[in-house]
């Protein structure tokens, strides 16, 4: 009943159809996206650090970030599943994450549940760190949402540096909810 | 009920804390334009939004339509409410189904609209508000005093007394790291034992049924992937034709509120959880109604940044809560008309008709000129006060005849400069209240201009 009155107020008073515009197109400026991605990331709050290849990653991580539960890989997804696993990943220190691609104009990185064991994951964590391929990069949002098929997956999510807040007189601070520390592995 | 200027006048009574206000908000107005000076088609996004918004605004019953049955399509339960009232009832509801009592929020300024907290906690239910900003808000019993920063109007010393009362911190500590690091461990345990999450929606895409809601703190996401239900309230104007369209609008959005070039967090929901439930209630509440009100439609375009506050002279030295409307600031002032002309009749009143508003405003709202109508058609209606209506009444047969204005103008230069101060300040003279007149020069400029122009 409520819908049926919406639309029938809305079909009442809305104005004359108004064209969708065309869009917007901008010269392709990919001249070094990795640099401007770098800079982002650095401006978001996070840390970046960059790998020569893919074969170097590993020892990178078991080095730097020891302990570190590697979701990357789904055979360490087992126990983090299902909706009791809450309190387990309530525990988890620094995870790994493969993120699918990044947007150099503001280093945002997107994933879908497909990167994760559970929704919750990127999220409650308290540290996060994301490998991502250097090859996987555009330029700006435009290019990111025509990029993304949302319709194949049930939630995705752009994730650009750590969880920050500044509601205690503008002061910024890392880790208001989720991760305090957001590090990303650039694989060159 | 007080009005603006009169809540203004407590605000700035404390003329420290009006200052810094004042001026954090500035700061915050600086980080805007530098990350919009980023972005060299900037002006091309803000058009587009417009037009795209205009376009929504144009067919929103087939984009609504749309939208639910792809939402549908997702696995996703649809309500529809008609007004706040029905709006509570079913979230109630829907929350009653599921013999649940422990439900977190993050920030929506619908459910602010429409009372839900209060709604909700008479029936029992613990609403826990949990973005930072709102969680203080929320101990303190007050509304937000900014759509984006809710807390915005108090100190950190304020809010470090608060957490000693309500969190146990120590005493006398207001370090925010500190304060934060103690809201942090609290809303970790209503996250994990929440049974309902409830979102606002920043976006709605028609195409594909999908909700996106940009936080930085992660709230939204804590909530929604803890909770078994997760239910996102959205108003009918929250609308984008398509995917792509959200390229336009994040882009525009974190840039625009607080400078940085995209919140920490966009989240796309598009299905409920493996194992969980997904609601979504669109809300109308008046705005159906108003897509009937010409010019004045343009506001339901806003997808409430807050720039216009950061921006507003006013706003700025006068503080969120002397606007009487849930929403502050220029663009409170022309959506709080759509509940009561005559209820929020002094808000329009409440700007300087800069036009730093709409200048600001990423889909291109012309806020300054809507407040400028709704003022004409307050005073057309008669709403005005007495000394107001008369005052303008006779500024206006003055202004409108040369003959009058010399003449008055000749006597006001004397009496500015020889009348005692109590013949010019008094009740009637409310613009005096806060003002003073100024040194009136010994001629006018049209004696000035004649005598000069002789002489040359």
């Amino acid at each position: 009943m409520d819908k049926d009155q919406i639309i029938q107020m809305i079909r009442k008073n809305k104005p004359s159809l108004q064209p969708l515009p065309e869009r917007l197109t901008k010269p392709e400026d990919n001249t070094d996206l990795k640099t401007i991605f770098c800079n982002n990331l650095k401006l978001v709050g996070a840390e970046v650090i960059r790998i020569d290849n893919e074969a170097l990653v590993s020892s990178f991580i078991s080095s730097h970030f020891p302990g570190a539960v590697d979701f990357s890989q789904p055979e360490n997804w087992i126990g983090y599943q299902s909706a009791n696993s809450k309190d387990k990943s309530e525990k988890l220190n620094t995870i790994i994450l493969k993120g699918q691609f990044g947007v150099a104009e503001n280093g945002a990185i997107w994933l879908d549940e497909t990167n994760f064991p559970h929704r919750i994951i990127p999220f409650i964590a308290q540290n996060l760190v994301i490998k991502l391929s250097g090859e996987n990069l555009v330029a700006g949002m435009d290019e990111a949402y025509h990029k993304i098929d949302i319709t194949k997956t049930g939630f995705g999510v752009f994730i650009s540096g750590p969880s920050k807040t500044a509601d205690i007189e503008q002061v910024l601070v890392f880790g208001a909810h989720g991760p305090l520390k957001h590090t990303v592995l650039l694989i060159d | 009920m007080m009005t603006h200027a009169e809540k203004a006048g407590i605000f700035l009574a404390d003329v420290e804390r009006a200052d810094w206000h004042d001026q954090t908000l500035w700061v915050i107005r600086k980080k805007r334009d530098k990350a919009v000076g980023c972005v060299p088609e900037w002006e091309a996004l803000r058009e587009n939004a417009s037009k795209i918004k205009e376009h929504v605004l144009s067919n929103l019953d087939t984009y609504l339509l749309q939208f639910e049955a792809e939402a549908v399509k997702n696995g996703v339960q649809v309500h529809w409410a008609v007004d706040a009232e029905s709006f509570n009832r079913k979230i109630y509801s829907i929350i009653n189904s599921y013999n649940a009592q422990k439900v977190v929020k993050s920030k929506s300024m619908l459910t602010e609209e429409c009372g839900m907290n209060p709604f909700l906690e008479a029936k029992g239910i613990e609403v826990v508000d949990t973005d930072l900003g709102e969680r203080i808000i929320q101990f303190r019993k007050e509304p937000p005093s900014h759509i984006v920063m809710p807390a915005i109007h108090l100190k950190r010393e304020e809010i470090g007394e608060l957490f000693h009362l309500k969190l146990g911190t120590e005493k006398g500590i207001s370090d925010p790291q500190y304060l934060t690091a103690a809201a942090r461990e609290h809303l970790r345990k209503k996250f994990l034992s929440a049974e309902v999450a409830i979102t606002g929606v920043n976006f709605a895409v028609a195409e594909t049924g999908t909700v996106v809601v940009c936080t930085n703190e992660g709230n939204a996401d804590m909530g929604v992937q803890s909770a078994p239900v997760q239910i996102h309230c959205m108003g009918i104007e929250k609308i984008l034709p398509r995917i792509e369209d959200l390229g336009i609008f994040i882009r525009l959005l974190a840039r625009n509120a607080t400078g940085q070039p995209i919140s920490s967090y966009t989240s796309h929901y598009q299905k409920p959880k493996p194992g969980g439930e997904m609601h979504i209630i669109i809300v109308d509440n008046k705005r159906s109604e108003h897509l009937g009100n010409g010019a004045y439609l343009n506001s339901l375009k806003c997808i409430r940044c807050g720039a216009c506050m950061n921006t507003c002279p006013v706003y700025r030295r006068s503080g969120g809560h002397s606007y009487n409307y849930v929403i502050p600031g220029p663009i409170g002032s022309i959506l709080s008309p759509i509940y009561g002309v005559n209820k929020y009749k002094d808000l329009p009143f409440a700007s300087s008709l800069c036009g730093s508003c709409a200048n600001v405003c990423p889909v291109k709202i012309d806020i300054h000129r809507q407040l400028y109508s709704w003022r004409q058609e307050i005073s057309e209606k008669k709403l005005l006060s007495a000394s107001k209506r008369y005052g303008l009444k006779l500024a206006g047969k003055i202004l409108a005849n040369s003959r009058y204005y010399n003449f008055f103008g000749k006597k006001m230069r004397w009496a500015l400069n020889h009348l005692p101060r109590k013949v010019l300040y008094h009740q009637i003279n409310v613009w005096g209240i806060g003002r003073e007149f100024p040194v009136a020069p010994a001629k006018s400029f049209n004696q000035w201009y004649r005598e000069n122009h002789k002489k040359s």
